[in-house]
């Protein structure tokens, strides 16, 4: 049977990539959206033909399996919520939330709901990651005693500059998919985090754009993680996210968005890259829509996505007092 | 003519002297090492004397003493030569310790010689080409520098480098390059915070340094001797007016492959980029200096700092990661 999966908000821009995953996946049915921003929910309905709904409730009541929620961060919680309340399992944008409470909140509402909580974090099914996974599983690199990590764009604009509605700023955005990596690589918690993190790009932003994270995990790997929006806004791609792990039997390195190619248009005088290969949304939202359908456990969870998020409000607590932190947070 | 002794006959010590025997105001004298078929083979090499006796490194006839031994050994050297009124070239690190800097800062300037650190990267072009770009406003004001620098372990087994006390591993011997080029690229350093796993020598050492400046920019210097592959450096500075990168791989003007005459081999690849060599401008840069009396561009306060930041590194580093303030 289809399993029948709606969205709520396209604030978020990832809304269109998992929208346009509906509508492929065979096994889903893509049974409608709801907005707060109407006339943004109407637009999408449209350009992904399907429904928009007038109020949430009546999205939640619609018969679905599971619902995608890509509102701004701080709104995560009221929606993730609501599903709950409807008992209807959660694909929930990164990061979690906001804040620990807030995060915590939404796994145990989920929890007492028996609604599955999950979280997205589509650098789990690149395949090269796969490949990097499976080799270091083999113990082909022996013991992993450093991971140099990037996650670098441009500056998303918009909400992602509002420290309300998203929480913070570039290390808000970008700490979270590449501590998720090392979570799974490692099999290990991260047990310190150590952050220079500034408004630099930008001087007219009041939220960070500059982020350089220092990791240390319980079982001794170290390692870094640049979360910068240190791309200028002509770059011929949106970012980036890299790993370089070392090691004792040996090293490898991820990068997950170069395959590309070069494209030089007449038209704008631009130089863009056209990336190819697989779309690790497809993982993503085939994997959510199965488990919704099924009632097989999600593969992410809530807890990840808190685990991960953690990190970043770690590096904030860091910069603020110019010291290492311990984690988890107190 | 200035005649050129060499302390230390060792990779770099070779290096230099040949770079000196390209230059024509300078003439490769005498080959000073501990161990005496070094000396004897590199001597025989440049057509030089070799000695084993530390004195003859002062004798009248020396004008110039490259000091090229283990680092340990720098300070010594070079407050002996400088007390002896010789000019010095020392490779890099100048000293093991700030301690040991500081020495050598004072027996420099008290005896009113010429000395000049190796950090070769200023000659590279594309890092100084990097650092016109940013000094003249051209990616704005700098916020992150992200530096890279990929080596297998240097030297054979049992090799001083891999003795941390010794050579303070890929941070202190290797990074300290991209240190000096960070310090003079953006001004003075206020903190540094650093991991690594120099305990892993041999057969690795690695690091992830984070330095803040200053200026408020924030700088990421990466250093591995862990790797398998060709040597190769990276860089990226990023500003509020852009973007600076370069990665060496791919940078080569030439690559020339060998099919090697033995079977079972795999063909050589060597990709290169061939022009003056760095080493050499270097080299030539402080000879012009010695001859006009004029104080190199890599001054021994320069050098100085470089080792202050890498010796702050690698306490962060000793210590698990910790904030060190300069």
């Amino acid at each position: 049977m289809a399993s029948r999966i709606g969205i709520i908000s396209f604030a978020h821009l990832h809304a269109h990539s998992y929208a346009t995953r509906c509508n492929e996946i065979e096994d889903i049915e893509f049974v409608g959206i709801w907005d707060d921003d109407a006339e943004r929910g109407k637009e999408a309905a449209k350009t992904y033909e399907t429904e928009f709904f007038a109020s949430r409730d009546a999205l939640l009541d619609a018969g679905l399996d599971g619902v995608i929620v890509t509102t701004e961060n701080a709104r995560h919680k009221e929606n993730v919520l609501a599903a709950a309340e409807a008992g209807v399992d959660v694909l929930c944008e990164k990061p979690i939330s906001v804040s620990v409470p807030d995060a915590q909140e939404m796994i145990d509402a989920c929890s007492k709901a028996k609604v599955q909580l999950m979280i997205s974090f589509p650098c789990r099914y690149s395949p090269a990651f796969g490949r990097a996974l499976e080799t270091v599983r083999a113990g082909e690199l022996g013991e992993i005693l450093c991971i140099k990590g990037t996650n670098r764009g441009r500056n998303p604009g918009g909400w992602f500059n509002d420290l309300e509605l998203a929480g913070g700023g570039a290390v808000m955005d970008h700490t979270v998919h590449v501590v998720d990596l090392m979570r799974v690589l490692l099999e290990d918690e991260p047990c310190k985090v150590y952050a220079e993190i500034d408004t630099m790009f930008n001087p007219d932003l009041e939220c960070d754009d500059a982020g350089l994270l220092t990791i240390s995990f319980e079982g001794g790997c170290v390692s870094t993680l640049d979360a910068s929006w240190s791309r200028p806004p002509h770059y011929p791609i949106w970012g980036d996210a890299t790993m370089c792990v070392i090691g004792t039997g040996g090293n490898c390195w991820v990068d997950l968005f170069v395959e590309h190619l070069d494209i030089y248009r007449n038209e704008d005088s631009s130089y863009v890259w056209g990336p190819y290969g697989y779309n690790t949304d497809t993982g993503v939202v085939r994997d959510f829509a199965r488990c919704a359908e099924s009632g097989e456990p999600v593969p992410i969870t809530g807890y990840d996505g808190l685990k991960a998020m953690e990190v970043a409000l770690g590096a904030y607590e860091s910069a603020r007092t110019g010291q290492p932190v311990a984690l988890p947070l107190a | 003519m200035l005649k050129v002794a060499i302390c230390g006959a060792g990779g770099l010590g070779a290096s230099h002297a040949d770079n000196f025997q390209h230059i024509p105001e300078t003439e490769v004298a005498l080959v000073y090492d501990v161990i005496e078929e070094a000396a004897d083979a590199l001597a025989e090499t440049v057509g030089a004397a070799a000695t084993t006796d530390e004195t003859k490194l002062y004798a009248e006839d020396i004008d110039l003493i490259c000091v090229t031994t283990p680092t340990p050994f720098h300070a010594q050297y070079v407050i002996e030569a400088a007390e002896a009124g010789k000019h010095i070239l020392c490779e890099k690190p100048m000293a093991r310790t700030v301690e040991q800097g500081r020495k050598v800062l004072e027996a420099v300037e008290k005896a009113g010689v010429t000395m000049m650190v190796g950090h070769v990267v200023r000659f590279f072009p594309e890092y100084a080409a990097a650092r016109e770009l940013v000094q003249s406003g051209a990616i704005g004001e700098v916020g992150m520098v992200r530096t890279t620098r990929i080596n297998t372990l240097p030297g054979p087994e049992g090799s001083w480098f891999h003795n941390y006390e010794m050579s303070g591993g890929v941070t202190f011997d290797m990074v300290i390059h991209d240190f000096d080029w960070l310090l003079w690229t953006f001004g003075p350093a206020e903190r540094v915070y650093a991991v690594g796993v120099p305990d892993h020598m041999p057969p690795l050492d690695y690091s992830l340094t984070t330095i803040r400046f200053e200026s408020g920019a924030i700088a990421h210097a990466e250093g591995s001797w862990a790797d398998l592959g060709l040597f190769r450096t990276e860089f990226e500075i990023a500003g509020s007016g852009g973007l600076i990168k370069h990665d060496s791989t791919g940078m080569a003007t030439l690559t020339v492959q060998k099919r090697e005459q033995q079977a079972g081999l795999a063909a050589v690849q060597v990709p290169e980029s061939p022009g003056k060599s760095p080493y050499l401008i270097e080299d030539e840069h402080l000879v012009q200096c010695i001859l006009e009396g004029k104080q190199p561009d890599i001054t021994p306060q320069d050098a100085q700092d470089a080792v202050a930041l890498a010796a702050a590194a690698c306490e962060s580093i000793e210590a698990g990661g910790k904030v060190v303030n300069l």
